[in-house]
């Protein structure tokens, strides 16, 4: 409706413009004769009845401006003669016009980049149906932390409670040979219980979702896909539904395809029909499940939380020693997805914030200096009948003008930019909906072109408007000096532009220590040439304890044989690549169960610790009689049938185990622990202390660890273990024969997760260097915009003060007095500034601890590098302008006065 | 360029209004008849008077045609609307009582 009416009047006054303008001509030029033939009436002559009305009618262009102004629809007018106005004073400085709108391109087109992934991230629900009410569901236990349910508990939750819509089992992803085609490889998968996408409220782009039934008596060899894989594997067919994928040497028939969008709780290839066999689920009291739950409309999620805390109290009654401590953690959907991203991606928003106010800045010191040489055409438009508040305006609309010219430049960045971002932020951030420059991108580009065009635009536009007409007129009223206010905010403009940048480069230079001391740190291995990859054997050709070993130690033996290769391994997990932990008790010593630290468990065949440089400290590695040892007691374990059996089996056997220094220490401080005894079901003799290895990443602490014989791992052979080979040469060359040895005996195997150690190294701080290669951009970009800035401001004064800098060296003032007087000048400035920006970052610093390793937020070094690098930077940006005004002729510089 | 001081804004809208009432005229007229009546008291400034005028006639309050002068010239006539004859009667007598009130204050004095 409102537009209709802009619209309508716009064309009224188009159309009725013209004949308005006549008329208020016609009108008043009829009043000038009336005034003219009345006085030649009373007998003046007519030259001179013509030359008195006209003094009598004054300022005929000023009264036709108020009439004008009483007009209805006269801001439309204004505007377009504003534009007009704007568009021409921008044609007629095209340096001045390209160098702001690129500025402001570089600002608003990261602001806009960023925001979209803000956007997609923390600001749109998730894509599901009243995401508001999905939970993600987690339990308790003795040591802190979140873990995944029993099944037994799930169960009972489902069973009992009263606030929960519907609930859903789903599996850890887990990695399954796929065969299509020449290549074969890994797909994740996730087993999920039938109603898991009607839980989440998720429509399939293609085919359907699990039908009820379809997880009952061992689930249907049914499959939906992801978009990805269904676009990869199956080349996008539009009638995949009803085909077949091999899925570990199996077929699956193919079901559905969910939309590319679709990746939450997590991402996934496949999706499966889990076992929702409850008397198995009941039984099983393994922390192995994840669920997600949907509460009752009307209930909230404290509600929800309060019923499964009540029941899993209830739960803890009955069953006072595996469900000790075991309480319902319920988390909101959105928090579980988005996890901790939000610190970095904000962060990410006040960077760039940051950088679009020294682009600012910068423009707004442009358009100061030019308000300067434009005072004049200021004056004329005042003396002309120009309001305050009109040029005010026209000046607003001139610099809303070129931030909207550098916002459209800028969201043609982004679209390219948010392309690369999204490839960069795919480890660091979940991306639950995609990263796009959408709607809400584009309405948020616009507002800030608006305030931003305000805010540069607004000093230089009140400073300009207030100029006297009378002084500004004066011819060469441009000399020595200049008036005090405008020194002052333009002093102040680079003084904050150089604060800004500060505290840029203050967190880049942070994150870039935190890089460097997670380069150095000690991780524990010498892995350089060491090449992994995963293999995982499919249930239905590898069933028994003894097929997976043998296949293992066959393809092992022949790695051996391979020519330069020097050590050949295999384990359960791998150095910064966590494996799982537990609890262990030490006979004879007051200790309940589940308590005191976790240790971590690692299996480990072949020659582990040659292979990582691990160094052996105390004690020997397993004989081959130990590993003996342990699959014996696999063998006989697996035809036992109930849990009390395998107890008292498990008593009889004492297994060799090598342990960490910090199990050592932590166990058994001022004592050898070679020759110790612990258990954890079974019981663990040390044979053996090796040098600690972190088992997460550069930055958390090394945690005990105990190293068991590969057998003790093998009674479940499906589970999926990692090789490693160690030889000479670059670890890469490898791949080829570590996949023909393997493809060699099962075709059907995938070589999954190749990866050289100097790569996990690499992905284990990738979160860090993605960090520091963002927030050194903005550093770099928040510098050189600040460069110029500061070259620019300077050279302006410096030019302004040519004369005084001709009459200083004309009555003999030496060069390096002349320059040490701009340089002084430009000092202080870069001094306030530098000492502003200190005090900012040291407030902004500490919003980054969580990001730093082995740096505090307050820095020394740091702060003064960064301050010595901008001092540097901004003297360097004032010497180039001093320097070209020492070339100045005095003859020259004198006569221009 | 100088505001009427002479004339409150408001007052000259009302004279202006009051003069229009009796018949439809062009703006040299109006200030021509204005300076008249008032016995040569009030000089209506042109530079005061054609804003007004617009401003009037953007309110909805008087009305402008095109027509023939005395001379066979093209004029802008004016012309009081039924809103302006109702705006003039609630200024005219708010005019009143403000007048009123002030000899009061002043024969008092």
């Amino acid at each position: 409706m409102r537009w209709m009416d802009v619209l309508r009047m716009a064309g009224r006054w188009v159309l009725r413009r013209g004949t308005a303008e006549g008329e208020l001509d016609a009108e008043l030029r009829f009043h000038l004769e009336r005034s003219v033939a009345e006085k030649v009436a009373a007998g003046m002559p007519e030259e001179r009845a013509r030359r008195v009305a006209m003094m009598e009618f004054g300022g005929v262009e000023n009264m036709k401006e108020e009439c004008r102004e009483t007009r209805k629809g006269n801001w439309l007018h204004d505007m377009a003669q504003d534009l007009g106005y704007g568009a021409r004073m921008l044609r007629k400085s095209p340096g001045f016009t390209v160098v702001a709108v690129i500025t402001l391109a570089l600002g608003i087109g990261a602001n806009t980049a960023i925001f979209s992934v803000i956007d997609a991230v923390l600001l749109k629900p998730l894509p599901l149906r009243q995401p508001e009410k999905l939970v993600a569901l987690w339990e308790t236990e003795t040591a802190p932390g979140q873990y995944p349910l029993t099944g037994h508990d799930y169960v009972k939750w489902h069973e009992e409670n009263g606030t929960f819509e519907s609930m859903s089992l789903y599996s850890w992803p887990n990695t399954y040979n796929v065969r299509g085609g020449e290549e074969t490889a890994g797909a994740t998968v996730l087993k999920t219980e039938a109603n898991f996408f009607s839980v989440l409220g998720v429509q399939p782009a293609i085919g359907r979702t699990f039908a009820n039934g379809e997880d009952q008596k061992g689930g249907s060899k049914v499959a939906i896909l992801s978009y990805g894989f269904w676009k990869e594997r199956m080349g996008g067919d539009r009638d995949a539904v009803n085909k077949t994928v091999q899925l570990d040497a199996e077929p699956y028939t193919v079901i559905g395809v969910m939309p590319a969008w679709f990746r939450v709780p997590g991402k996934a290839d496949v999706w499966m029909p889990l076992d929702m066999d409850k008397g198995k689920l009941v039984a099983s009291g393994n922390h192995q499940w994840k669920a997600i739950g949907r509460v009752k409309s009307g209930v909230t999620i404290e509600q929800a939380r309060a019923d499964l805390r009540r029941i899993a109290a209830g739960l803890e009654k009955e069953n006072p020693d595996s469900n000790r401590s075991v309480s319902a953690i319920v988390v909101p959907m959105r928090d579980a997805v988005i996890g901790h991203s939000d610190q970095l991606l904000w962060l990410l928003f006040g960077a760039v914030g940051l950088v679009l106010l020294i682009a600012c800045v910068n423009v707004a010191n442009l358009l100061l200096s030019r308000a300067t040489g434009r005072r004049r055409e200021i004056a004329v438009r005042s003396a002309l009948g120009a309001g305050r508040g009109r040029l005010t305006r026209q000046l607003l609309t001139e610099s809303v003008m070129l931030s909207l010219a550098g916002g459209v430049l800028g969201v043609a960045a982004a679209y390219g930019g948010v392309g690369l971002l999204r490839s960069v932020l795919v480890r660091l951030v979940p991306q639950p909906n995609p990263v796009q420059v959408g709607g809400a991108s584009l309405l948020f580009t616009f507002g800030v072109c608006l305030v931003v065009g305000v805010l540069f635009g607004l000093a230089p536009a009140l400073q300009s408007s207030e100029v006297a007409s009378s002084e500004a007129l004066k011819p060469k009223s441009s000399g020595v000096g200049t008036a005090g206010r405008r020194q002052w905010l333009r002093d102040a403009l680079v003084a904050g532009e150089i604060g800004l940048c500060l505290m840029l480069c203050v967190g880049a230079g942070l994150l870039l220590r935190t890089f460097a001391n997670l380069r150095a740190m000690d991780l524990g291995i010498h892995g350089d040439d060491v090449l992994t990859a995963t293999v995982r054997l499919p249930e239905t050709t590898y069933k028994t304890f003894d097929q997976g070993l043998g296949f293992y130690r066959q393809l092992l033996e022949q790695l051996r044989g391979t020519a330069g290769v020097n050590a050949v391994a295999m384990s359960t997990s791998l150095p910064l690549v966590a494996g799982v932990n537990g609890y262990i008790t030490i006979p004879g010593r007051q200790a309940e169960a589940n308590t005191g630290p976790l240790v971590q468990a690692t299996s480990i065949d072949g020659d582990y610790f040659r292979a990582f440089g691990i160094p052996l400290l105390a004690g020997r590695e397993y004989l081959p009689s130990e590993h003996e040892v342990a699959a014996k007691f696999m063998r006989e374990i697996s035809v036992v049938k109930t849990e009390a059996e395998a107890r008292e089996l498990a008593k009889k056997y004492t297994v060799a185990a090598v342990i960490n220094q910090s199990m050592a220490r932590a166990f058994w401080p001022n004592e050898n622990a070679v020759g110790k005894i612990f258990n954890s079901f079974a019981n663990f003799q040390v044979v053996g202390i090796v040098g600690d290895v972190k088992q997460f990443s550069p930055r958390t602490l090394v945690m005990p660890e105990t190293f068991y014989p590969i057998e003790w791992d093998m009674a479940n052979p499906n589970r999926p273990y990692s090789i490693v080979v160690q030889g000479t040469g670059k670890p890469e060359n490898f791949i080829g024969e570590l996949r023909s040895a393997v493809q060699g005996r099962d075709a059907s195997l995938a070589l999954m997760e190749v990866r050289t150690m100097p790569q996990i190294v690499g992905e284990s701080m990738a979160d860090t260097q993605y960090q520091t290669c963002l927030l050194g951009a903005m550093a770099i970009l928040a510098l050189i915009l600040a460069a110029v800035g500061t070259y620019g401001v300077m050279s302006y004064l410096v030019r302004q003060r040519t004369n005084e800098i001709g009459i200083r060296m004309a009555l003999g003032a030496a060069r390096g007095q002349i320059v040490g007087m701009v340089l002084r000048q430009a000092g202080m400035r870069v001094a306030i500034g530098i000492v502003l920006g200190v005090l900012a970052a040291m407030a902004a610093g500490r919003l980054m601890t969580g990001m730093l390793v082995g740096v505090k937020p307050i820095d020394l070094p740091t702060y003064v590098g960064v301050a010595g690098l901008l001092a540097v930077v901004a003297l360097a940006a004032c010497y180039l302008p001093v320097r070209s005004a020492m070339r100045v002729d005095p003859m020259v510089a004198l006569r221009d006065e | 360029m100088s505001k009427p001081t002479d004339l409150v804004q408001g007052t000259l809208d009302l004279l202006i209004l009051k003069t229009l009432a009796l018949e439809s005229m062009h703006g040299w007229a109006i200030a021509q008849r204005i300076r008249q009546v008032s016995k040569e008291v009030l000089q209506v400034n042109q530079g005061a008077l054609y804003p007004a005028l617009h401003r009037l006639e953007n309110n909805g309050w008087i009305r402008a045609d095109w027509g023939e002068s005395e001379n066979n010239r093209r004029a802008k006539y004016y012309s009081l609307t039924k809103a302006g004859t109702k705006y003039m009667e609630k200024e005219e007598a708010n005019w009143e009582r403000l007048s009123a009130a002030i000899g009061l204050v002043l024969k008092v004095g």
